[in-house]
């Protein structure tokens, strides 16, 4: 019945998934609220309306284009802004690699889904038993993510100006506690605690030492600890 | 500043490692163990992001409003309050400490 994605009802939850219409909401609600603040920093640093859009459409990632504003505010040419740009979403290439071995065989397909591999919308398919229901919620929570995140960028040009300080409006920690949220009841098993503190530890460790996204790809090594697990049995 | 050309190459650069991500791995010759590494490997990414949000900004430890902010948010996490919750209740909380200090 499910032969492609073009007869999914992706405007709705899939159904018989772990995925909620809260969580939906929750992450449409957080993409959409960064998102215009993401713009109004790209505003302030004197960036175009139209670039902004066109960024936020094409390029699909806050961090990169951030790092990019970062190093170019602090006085680093254009070409040192593009390699921290692309550095910090390396994470993204892992994610995809991650997902990817319970996403289609088609290799196009794969490339397609490529364009919106996010944070959360990884995680809660990754949560999925069956690949089919995490094909599914993959579209779904992708087009949950981008289109608010879209939206969010393009009314952020627009209404830029009434938001003086997105910070004293505490947004910068929404993208975090969403995370918090998302990661919380993935910890249930020991080795997923150990992970989980260890990724973060490695980071925290790192982040003055490597450059860019590099110390959240060493992060990914803890996964290694996986396979000390004996919890999900024999294969 | 960005502009036109920083974004095509920006973009470009983006979408090929998340493309490269996804042409790496061959879901038909990947081992068991594989993946139950791959399996763990956004958790602990997630995690390593969430610190990093947390404690730090560009490149460097930092610690302010919003680590409130996030204790608040992990502690409505283990009382299991809905997801929408958590987020608003961390971006006030991030908000008013910052107000106070």
């Amino acid at each position: 019945m499910l032969s492609g994605w073009h007869d999914l009802p992706v405007h709705q939850i899939p159904e018989g998934t772990s995925l909620t219409a809260g969580e939906a909401w929750t992450i449409a609600f957080t993409y959409f609220t960064v998102a215009i603040t993401v713009s109004l920093v790209h505003s302030t640093a004197g960036t175009a309306t139209w670039v902004i859009v066109a960024a936020t459409l094409l390029v699909n990632s806050a961090t990169a284009t951030l790092a990019y504003a970062a190093v170019t505010a602090a006085g680093g040419s254009a070409v040192a802004g593009v390699l921290g740009g692309c550095l910090t979403a390396t994470r993204f290439g892992v994610l995809a690699a991650a997902l990817a071995p319970r996403l289609w065989p088609q290799r196009w397909k794969r490339a397609v889904a490529a364009f919106a591999a996010f944070d959360p919308n990884i995680a809660l398919a990754n949560r999925e038993q069956n690949d089919s229901d995490v094909r599914r919620v993959y579209i779904a929570m992708s087009l949950w993510l981008v289109l608010p995140w879209w939206l969010g960028a393009s009314i952020g040009v627009v209404i830029g100006d009434w938001i003086s300080d997105p910070k004293a409006l505490g947004m910068d920690a929404m993208f975090p506690a969403l995370f918090v949220a998302i990661i919380r009841p993935q910890l249930t098993t020991n080795n997923a605690r150990l992970i989980a503190v260890s990724g973060a530890c490695v980071a925290l460790a790192l982040v003055e030492v490597l450059q860019g996204g590099l110390p959240i790809l060493v992060a990914a090594l803890p996964a290694l600890l996986a396979l000390r697990s004996r919890e999900s049995g024999a294969t | 500043m960005l502009t036109w050309g920083v974004v095509a190459v920006l973009a470009v650069g983006v979408y090929g490692q998340r493309a490269l991500g996804m042409a790496l791995v061959d879901p038909e010759r990947l081992g068991f163990r594989s993946r139950q590494v791959l399996a763990m490997v956004p958790l602990s990414i997630l995690c390593a992001v969430t610190a990093l949000q947390t404690l730090s900004t560009q490149g460097e430890l930092v610690l302010d409003a919003r680590v409130a902010g996030i204790v608040a948010a992990t502690l409505l996490s283990w009382k299991r309050v809905p997801m929408f919750v958590v987020v608003v209740v961390a971006a006030a909380v991030t908000s008013a400490v910052r107000g106070l200090s």
